[in-house]
């Protein structure tokens, strides 16, 4: 129920209504004095396109700089774009040109060639006994002899990854197969989880199975590196690889792993 | 006063309707094996290169076998180039000579610079009598002593299909030798939808975009299909005279088979990895959400009841005992992953507008749409994020190329298929897939080919 009843408190509102009145128009006229007045202090002595650096004026672009085609010169000499007949050529008459004398064009003269002489046929000179060239002493490398020995390594950006077959049999005659794990294993090597200055030129070897299906199990150190950081990403390394594929033949070989961290 | 189950179906949908029709197709993974290898990394601090090899062109043992052994020499080098596992040889450094038998190789010219191969891929390839004879070898180049990795002969028809199907076969041996025994994918499929005429019908193709083909032809609009781990089967949504159901058809017998209806819009399927169960979202009780029934659709359970549309369930194909989803619960539709008895629900993403989920086949990713900054004039659009479900760490895979949806792994875990639209519009989505790193983008079909499903064998 909506309350209708007289209520006396609006008559004392009604009497200060005036005096508000009064004092906003009073108010609004401050602000806006303030704001001309400050607006007139702040610029004063200031004009657009003053010839200053901080000038208001602003930059005119040329028209001619729009990426449009440039328009069409009108042609009114054109003949079919203009109303004017176009005026005849103008012939001239073909002048003749009259034949030179026969002694006027000097003719030139033949120049003689030098007659060449082949130079006389100078006798061998005497053969030497050479002496033989030093043979290498290195042995030749995998480049070009192809895998013998069952093992394979690899270079990384932080160190060298190799990988060794314990049994020889297998790691020649499967030798893409040792390529593989080491190429997984050093895939999952993760050399950032080694602690680099104390892992540096150090090696971590791990040992580890491969089963007939091509998962590895049971990895182990064999030799510590004394780098605890570095022991645990080699065996991490082997963790991660979930399998290098079925075994080409036999149904387990035992691998050999050696992780060497060097800096890049 | 609580006319909730009364409300009719326009009231029911018109909070949901536009995110369940972005957001329906669920992306379904493809198979489980067991030794999957995770080639997705993000570190490349090892600097191991791939195997190089080189693929020669086999060597016709007879004067006809012309087109026929071009198909094949250009699908084994593109399956090996397409497998990313290898690092392929250019044609242009390989030598003169083909060699068809392990007599006729010399493996100097293909280990040596600038083939510079460790392995090499030849053969013979014959045809006589209407069938095709080919002999495929693989040899380890720098293997002098017993250089033989792989050898394989196959006989079949004399045709296009088949000399194509004879290179699938072979590129997926040499995968699975050289790749951690993870299968290949050459002989998979992908099957999709196809718009045409007013009607969206559903089509299958092979995994490189060849041999496309129509699988429906219901002359109605059927949408996101999945094919079931046995690949007898395909899942889908149609619209019927009940609105949206889904639908069973079977590639054994080559047409429908009964799936039973039920009230409300019925989307997004997804098989189970034992192919038993079936998971999809439906309104038959009011919002959408998430239920789990049989494969031949008795016993069907709800698993979500929330506030808000739940859609596009998607299994862990792993373990079988996680569903990936679509939630609206909070506003915008974001990622969530529960256990399939509705217990254990956490949220994946953090804001923006997620959408179609599918889990990777070793169950440690998922990949999904999603628009990290949603709304007018937010910068960027919806594009293929995959995630690490252990850890909530996400990545980007693709940028800049239109507006990107509907993920689907394939089985080996190493490529990503999705729908593509160039310019935003749906006439122009077409099917492109990529490695699971982002890179190899390669577009399979032209415009009007949306919601690809990598078989998942």
């Amino acid at each position: 129920m909506a309350d209708l009843s007289w209520n006396p408190d609006e008559q004392l509102a009604g009497e200060n209504l005036r005096g508000n009145f009064f004092g906003s128009l009073v108010l609004h006229a401050v602000v806006a004095a303030t704001i001309a007045g400050l607006a007139y202090f702040q610029h004063r002595g200031q004009s657009w396109g003053e010839n200053i650096s901080t000038a208001g004026a602003i930059q005119a672009t040329a028209v001619a700089s729009i990426p449009l085609p440039p328009k069409q010169r009108e042609l009114d000499t054109g003949v079919l774009t203009s109303e004017a007949p176009s005026p005849a050529p103008v012939t001239t008459k073909q002048q003749t040109i009259e034949a030179p004398k026969p002694d006027e064009i000097p003719i030139p003269e033949k120049k003689v060639k030098p007659v060449k002489q082949a130079p006389e046929p100078m006798p061998a000179p005497p053969k030497h006994p050479q002496p033989a060239p030093p043979q290498p002493t290195k042995a030749t490398t995998g480049e070009t002899a192809g895998i013998r020995i069952p093992q394979s390594s690899l270079q990384l950006k932080n160190g060298t990854a190799s990988a060794m077959v314990q049994d020889r049999t297998f790691g020649s005659r499967f030798a893409y197969y040792v390529n593989i794990v080491n190429r997984t294993v050093a895939q999952n090597w993760y050399t950032q989880e080694a602690d680099p200055r104390a892992s540096l030129g150090k090696s971590a070897v791990v040992i580890f199975d491969i089963d007939r299906s091509g998962a590895p199990s049971n990895p182990r150190i064999a030799t510590s590196s004394g780098s605890p950081s570095l022991d645990q990403s080699a065996l991490r390394a082997v963790q991660r690889v979930e399998g290098f594929g079925p075994l080409p033949a036999g149904d387990h070989i035992t691998v050999e792993y050696t992780f060497h961290y060097t800096q890049p | 006063m609580n006319n909730h189950p009364a409300r009719p179906l326009s009231q029911r949908l018109s909070r949901p309707v536009g995110f369940i029709f972005t957001a329906f197709a669920l992306l379904f993974l493809s198979h489980t094996p067991l030794h999957a290898q995770d080639w997705f990394k993000t570190e490349t601090s090892s600097g191991v290169s791939n195997i190089r090899i080189a693929v020669a062109d086999f060597k016709p043992t007879t004067a006809d076998a012309g087109t026929l052994k071009q198909t094949f020499d250009t699908t084994l080098y593109s399956d090996l180039s397409n497998a990313g596992i290898f690092d392929i040889v250019s044609k242009s450094l390989l030598p003169q000579s083909t060699p068809g038998a392990p007599g006729e190789i010399t493996l100097a010219q293909w280990g040596n610079a600038p083939t510079s191969a460790a392995m090499v891929a030849f053969g013979a390839f014959g045809t006589s009598g209407g069938r095709i004879t080919v002999n495929g070898f693989l040899f380890d180049a720098k293997n002098t002593q017993f250089p033989q990795v792989l050898s394989k002969q196959y006989s079949e028809q004399a045709n296009e299909d088949m000399a194509r199907q004879i290179a699938h076969r072979f590129a997926d041996e040499i995968i699975f030798r050289l790749g951690g025994g993870v299968p290949g994918i050459a002989e998979t499929k992908i099957i999709y939808v196809k718009f045409g005429g007013g009607n969206k019908e559903i089509w299958a193709m092979d995994y490189d975009g060849a041999n496309q083909h129509a699988i429906t032809h219901l002359g109605t609009v059927s949408i996101s299909p999945r094919i079931s781990p046995d690949n007898n089967r395909i899942a889908f949504s149609s619209l019927g005279r009940d609105g949206f159901q889904i639908r069973m058809y079977s590639l054994l017998l080559n047409r429908m088979v009964n799936f039973p209806s039920a009230g409300g819009t019925n989307l997004s399927p997804a098989w189970s990895p034992n192919g038993h169960d079936v998971a999809f979202s439906s309104s038959r009780s009011g919002d959408p959400e998430i239920f789990i029934a049989d494969s031949n659709g008795g016993g069907s359970r709800r698993i979500t009841s929330f506030r808000g549309p739940d859609v596009s369930p998607v299994f862990n194909p792993k373990t079988g005992s996680q569903i990936a989803w679509i939630s609206g619960r909070t506003g915008l539709p974001q990622l969530y992953v529960m256990d399939i008895d509705g217990s254990a629900v956490t949220r994946m993403t953090d804001g923006g507008y997620a959408t179609s989920p599918s889990w990777s086949p070793n169950g440690q990713f998922v990949a999904f749409a999603w628009d990290r900054k949603y709304g007018p004039g937010a910068p960027g659009g919806q594009d293929i994020y995959v995630m690490e479900v252990a850890t909530k760490r996400w990545i980007q895979l693709t940028h800049d190329i239109g507006r990107c949806d509907f993920p689907s792994w394939s089985p080996d875990g190493r490529h990503i298929v999705f729908a593509n639209s160039p310019d935003g519009h749906a006439a122009s989505t077409r099917i492109v897939s990529m490695l699971a790193d982002g890179t190899g983008r390669r577009n399979l079909t032209g415009a009007g080919a949306d919601m690809p499903n990598w078989s998942w064998k």
